[in-house]
Parts: C-alpha cells; sequence; structure tokens
C-alpha cells in the first residue's frame, strides 16, 4: 500500500470528523458567496454560535442516548415543561433565579427517574416511554402556567441566553482562548508521555503537532470573529456569548465522560452488545439510568439556555427540538443502530444544520424550501454514513 | 475399571478436600421449563471436565450459573470447600471464574484493549481510565497468545476470528481465572488457531486450572479432556474419564440419554488418591 496512506490510515485520526468540518467549511464558504460576504461575518457567525446552542447542548447527550440504542422523543417537550416551570417560579412566584432553577432541575430530574426507570428497571422500549412523554409533558408545559407566556426580568440570568448583554467581553474570550491552547497543548504533552512510559505506540510528532495546531487555531479564529463583532452604539465588542460557553462546556465534560470514564465506557459497550456487556458484568440498568439522569442535568440547562434566550418562558418552547436534536446527532456520525457516535460529530452536525438553514434564511429561502432541503441534508448524511462505513468495512 | 470404587449412581463421593468447583444439585427453570434439573457436577485443580449434550440439553445454563449469567434457583456451589453466592458476573469474577462465551462476548465497537478490560477498567489515582497502562498491559497478553497481533486500537469487529478469539481467551489469561468455562471455544476458528487453542489448554491445566469444556467437536473432547459429562433434557446422564468411554458410547449418551454397560461413572479426578 501507498505509504503516506498507510501512515494516515495509523495515524489516530478520525477522518469523519476531518471530512464533516470540511462539509462545514464548505457549506460556509458556499453561503458567504452567495451571500455577498454576509454569511462569514462576525454578527452572522455569532447569532449563528448562539442560535445553534440550545440543540446543541441537548445533542451531546443525545449521542450517548442513541448509542445505547435507545432515542428520547420527549426532549423538546421536558425542556418547555421545566423552562416555563422556571419562568413561572421566577415571575410568578417571585423565587430568585438559583431557587427556580433549582426547583427546575429537581423537576427535570423526576422527569427523567420515571422515564429512565421505565425503560431500564421494565424494559419498556424508550421509543414508546419518550413518545408518551412527548405528548405529557408538552401538556404539563402548558398546564403550569395555564398556557400564559411567563416573562423573565433578571438582568444577570438573561446574559445566559446570550443576546445583547450575553458576551463575555474581549478580554475574557482571548483569556479563554488561551487557557483552551495550553490546555490542548499540555494534555498531549501528557498524552506522549504516558504512552512513552508504558511503551505504547505514538503519533509521530508532526502528526500529533497538526492535531494539536488545528484545534488552537479554530478556537483563536473562533473568539476573534467573536471579539470583531460590536453591536451598534456599545462601548465594546461582545467577545464569546455565553450559551456557546456553556455548550463547548458541556461538550468538554461529556467527551471526557465518553473517553475517559467508566461510565462513557460501558455507554459504548452496551450499545455495540448489550449481550456482552451483560455478560462481563456491567450494570447495564444503573447504567441507563445513569444516563436519564444525565439527560435530566443537559435538558434543565438546555431549558435555563432557552428561556433566557426567548426573555420568557412558553408553553411551545422546545416545540420539535427534539427533531433537530436527533437530526444534528445523526447529521453528525451518530449511528441509530447504536455504538457508534462521537461528541464533537454533534458540534459539527448541530453547525452544518443551523449554518444551512441560517444560510438559507440570509438569502431569503421560503420556509417551506427549507423544510424540504433540511430533511434531505439529513438523508444525505445518513446516506454518506451507510456508504463511509461500507467503505472502512465498519458494517454495523 | 479403575474407578469402580467410586460412588454409585445418583450419590457420588467427592474428594471435597482438593475439589475446586462442586455443583450440588442445581436447579434452574425459565417460566415452566426445567433447563437444569438436580444437577451436580464437580471440576479438579488442572482438570478439563468437557459438558457434552445436544443444543437445549442445559450444559449452557449450568455453565452460565457458574459463571453468575443467570441466578440458580437452588442447589449449592462450592468453590474450594467453602459454599458460595454467585449471584451476578462480578461475584463469579472475584472467584476467579471467568468464562469465553461461544459468542465470545465482545463489545464490536470497541477496540481489544477496551474489550480485554470491560467492566473491569484500570483507573488512575482520580477514579478515570487509565488507558495507556492498559494498552501496555494489553498488548503484553495478547503477544503470549498471538506473536502477529498488533493492530489492537482497532474495533474488533474488523478483525479476524483468531483473533477475536484471542481477546475473550485473554480475559481469563489476564484476570488470573482459577477456574475456567469455554463454550464451544474451537467452533470458529482454522485448523491453526485450534492448535493454539488446544496448546494453551494444556498450558492452563499445568497452572492448575479447572476447565470446562462445552463442545460439539468430538476430536476435541477426546484430545483435551479428562472427563466427560453428558446432560440430557436438563438432567445429567452420567460423568466418566474419558479414556474409559469409547466416541459411540458418549454419542450414545448425547443422543440416547443411555449409560453405556459395564462402565463405572467417574465423579473423581482420574488418579486421585482415595
Amino acid at each position: 500500500m501507498n505509504p503516506v496512506i498507510e501512515t494516515l490510515k495509523r495515524a489516530q485520526v478520525d477522518w469523519r470528523m476531518v471530512l464533516m468540518s470540511a462539509v462545514l467549511v464548505l457549506v460556509a464558504v458556499v453561503f458567504n458567496i452567495l451571500s455577498e460576504g454576509i454569511f462569514l461575518s462576525p454578527e452572522n457567525l455569532y447569532n449563528i454560535a448562539q442560535q445553534t446552542a440550545v440543540v446543541g447542548i441537548l445533542a451531546t447527550v443525545m449521542v450517548l442516548v442513541i448509542v445505547t440504542r435507545n432515542i428520547d422523543l420527549s426532549v423538546g417537550s421536558v425542556m418547555g415543561f421545566v423552562g416555563v416551570l422556571i419562568a413561572y417560579l421566577m415571575y410568578s412566584e417571585s423565587w430568585s433565579w438559583p431557587a427556580a432553577c433549582a426547583a427546575g432541575l429537581a423537576a427535570c430530574v423526576v422527569v427523567y427517574i420515571y422515564q429512565g426507570a421505565l425503560v431500564s428497571f421494565l424494559g419498556v422500549p424508550a421509543f414508546v416511554v419518550t413518545l408518551g412523554g412527548l405528548m405529557s409533558f408538552r401538556g404539563a408545559a402548558y398546564i403550569i402556567a395555564d398556557g400564559k407566556t411567563q416573562p423573565i426580568s433578571d438582568p444577570f440570568f438573561l446574559k445566559l441566553g446570550g443576546g445583547y448583554n450575553g458576551g463575555i467581553g474581549t478580554t475574557a474570550s482571548w483569556a479563554i482562548g488561551a487557557f483552551i491552547c495550553v490546555a490542548l497543548l499540555v494534555s498531549m504533552i501528557n498524552a506522549r508521555r504516558s504512552k512513552k512510559a508504558y511503551g505504547v505506540p505514538t503519533n509521530s510528532l508532526l502528526v500529533d503537532g497538526i492535531l494539536v495546531v488545528i484545534p488552537m487555531v479554530i478556537v483563536m479564529v473562533f473568539v476573534a470573529a467573536m471579539n470583531a463583532y460590536q453591536i451598534l452604539n456599545k462601548p465594546e465588542p461582545q467577545g464569546i456569548p455565553i450559551p456557546v460557553l456553556i455548550w463547548g462546556a458541556v461538550a468538554v465534560f461529556m467527551s471526557f465522560l465518553v473517553h475517559r470514564t467508566r461510565f462513557g465506557r460501558y455507554i459504548f459497550a452496551m450499545g455495540g452488545n448489550p449481550d456482552a456487556a451483560a455478560l462481563v458484568g456491567i450494570p447495564v440498568r444503573r447504567v441507563t439510568l445513569l444516563l436519564f439522569l444525565l439527560l435530566a442535568v443537559l435538558t434543565t440547562i438546555a431549558a435555563i439556555v432557552a428561556i433566557s434566550r426567548l426573555n420568557a418562558g412558553t408553553n411551545s418552547l422546545g416545540n420539535s427540538a427534539e427533531l433537530l436534536v436527533i437530526a444534528a446527532t445523526v447529521i453528525g456520525g451518530t449511528a441509530l443502530s447504536g455504538g457508534s457516535g462521537t461528541i464533537v460529530g454533534s458540534v459539527l452536525g448541530a453547525l452544518i444544520m443551523q449554518s444551512i438553514d441560517s444560510g438559507m434564511l440570509l438569502l431569503d429561502v421560503s420556509i417551506g424550501t427549507r423544510y424540504v432541503i433540511i430533511g434531505q441534508v439529513l438523508i444525505a448524511a445518513v446516506v454518506f454514513d451507510v456508504a463511509y462505513r461500507r467503505w472502512t468495512g465498519d458494517t454495523a | 475399571m479403575s474407578n469402580s470404587m467410586n460412588g454409585s449412581e445418583g450419590q457420588l463421593v467427592v474428594d471435597a478436600g482438593r475439589c475446586l468447583v462442586e455443583m450440588r444439585n442445581i436447579r434452574k427453570s425459565f417460566g415452566g421449563v426445567h433447563a437444569v434439573d438436580d444437577v451436580s457436577l464437580n471440576l479438579y485443580p488442572g482438570e478439563v471436565v468437557a459438558v457434552l449434550g445436544h443444543n437445549g440439553a442445559g450444559k449452557s445454563t449450568l455453565m452460565k450459573m457458574l459463571a453468575g449469567a443467570y441466578p440458580i434457583d437452588s442447589g449449592d456451589i462450592v468453590i474450594s470447600g467453602e459454599k458460595v453466592n454467585v449471584r451476578k458476573p462480578a461475584d463469579a469474577q472475584a472467584l476467579g471464574i471467568e468464562s469465553i462465551y461461544q459468542t465470545l462476548a465482545l463489545a464490536d465497537n470497541l477496540d481489544s484493549v477496551a474489550n480485554l478490560f470491560l467492566g473491569r477498567e484500570l483507573l488512575t489515582a482520580w477514579r478515570t481510565l487509565d488507558d495507556h497502562r492498559m494498552d501496555s498491559e494489553a498488548r503484553k497478553v495478547f503477544l503470549r497468545l498471538n506473536k502477529n497481533f498488533t493492530n489492537v486500537r482497532i474495533p474488533v469487529r474488523r478483525l479476524s476470528g483468531g483473533q477475536r478469539q484471542v481477546v475473550a481467551i485473554s480475559r481469563a489469561i489476564y484476570f488470573n481465572a482459577r477456574i475456567l468455562i469455554m463454550d464451544e471455544p474451537t467452533a470458529a476458528l482454522g485448523p491453526e488457531e485450534t492448535a493454539m487453542v488446544g496448546k494453551l489448554i494444556q498450558q492452563l491445566k499445568q497452572e492448575g486450572v479447572g476447565i470446562f469444556l462445552i463442545s460439539h467437536d468430538m476430536h476435541d473432547v477426546f484430545a483435551l479432556s479428562d472427563r466427560v459429562a453428558v446432560m440430557k433434557n436438563g438432567k445429567m446422564v452420567g460423568t466418566y474419564n474419558t479414556r474409559d468411554v469409547t466416541e459411540d458410547e458418549v454419542l450414545g449418551m448425547i443422543i440416547g440419554g443411555k449409560r453405556p454397560d459395564g462402565k463405572a461413572q467417574a465423579p473423581r479426578q482420574p488418579g486421585a488418591p482415595s
């Protein structure tokens, strides 16, 4: 075989991610040309980033749900329910925002323990449980405030959704960018040292170098773009929007769970071969229930960001969000047959979907056409996925 | 016959002190079906006992109870003279019981290293996965079994049947099995790999590991086992020293449930002092 291809294959690089990033870049460039430079303007990038955050946060955990061969159709409704509850407690009951959020989290945990227990201990298919949840919790979102919109006015809380005051400013943005770069570098050096210490083969210094430098460049370019966006009459540019920061933190945390903990390992083992997982002694039911707990935490976070972005809790909050979340997850390379998927993929999937949608919006494409196209993008992603697996011999 | 003094049917006299595993009067039913019905079987260190029977005879169920995959309904499991409770796979693992399932019990989407340690990952002081230590330990075990096995970081679904078998067997070796259950270990293997498994079994015997071997392959059974235990319809037909019986007699037990005339059962290890 060609030695170059051999080296590339042996390097521990996820080529699917590279390809998806290329697709994202291609989408951005094409829309930028069609929109005559508006698409890649700092303002548009800022908006896309913060618009994607809610779906992106939920997609990171949907990856794990789908990897375990489950599905959560209720996530949009539960987010609506929890969002309205938090807004209601703040507006109609005058609770402080931390207390309201804690109550929202508690409610969400109860909801997901209920659904998770049905799935893990009684073995009811998650599709059915969460389909019921999809309807019930949409209804519950209506009941809480009797269908009335619950406005939010707490100035700090409103920052969590981004918007006018929702950027962290230039200095903090540069600091975070620099911190991430140092962290990437240190972790790569540590990994190489640890591999050497145990005599495990390492990538060549060049490959590892590229693997560190590329994310660094992406982070710094992103920070620069966010720092270049200044709203008229504001003294300072926006910097990274807080919801994107939350999304990033969630994604890093979820990646950590997947790669560094038993929990993540077990999630993938259960998805790859449920029988084997049970035979080797993995506590399958407990892990499934824990996954639903994680879903509860992230759905609460997403609900907080969503109501803050909207400046209100409404009973339609998160309507059909479950479909966008599942679509983003699938576009991000997560197989519905279970056992494979990545957090980074979900981030890219959410960004690709939102970019195409926003790009068409910029070009004044009608809503009908946009839906038609987004739907076909989803199908194209799955077709690609099937072809890619066949090509690499990873047929599941 | 050499062991004619050992017990009559239904009352097996065993040398409890040296016995590695004693399964006494084990029962298990699924719904109304008696999958395993009052079965007793024992195993000595360094011994290979072939467990035979048709599909559905109850041999796999019996072994899965020993491995903790199914809880037993009634009966006792005694390991090295001590009565134990094996309720889940982790209990069995803690007692040094390892299983190599016919299906291999591999997560196809994970790599060989992850599969070797699945359920028993090595952790750092921070309770996170110690990936590089697992990698290095795994390579050592794999190399012991197959010198050409170096692509340990690709999903096991891309490996050959023999390599997959190596991963499954490595679990037993790495975690120092005292008692090994092998369910059709050579069914999916080529001749070379079958020979490797045979050699490995000899080696483990030398180290005093007791092995239950479930197999349909009569050649394997006669080449590798010290005793044969035949089950039919959930009951134990009989246990004999392998060298005392012929292939036809064994097949007669498997198919007809008929004990061979004039052959003494062998509840104990061949050549053990009385």
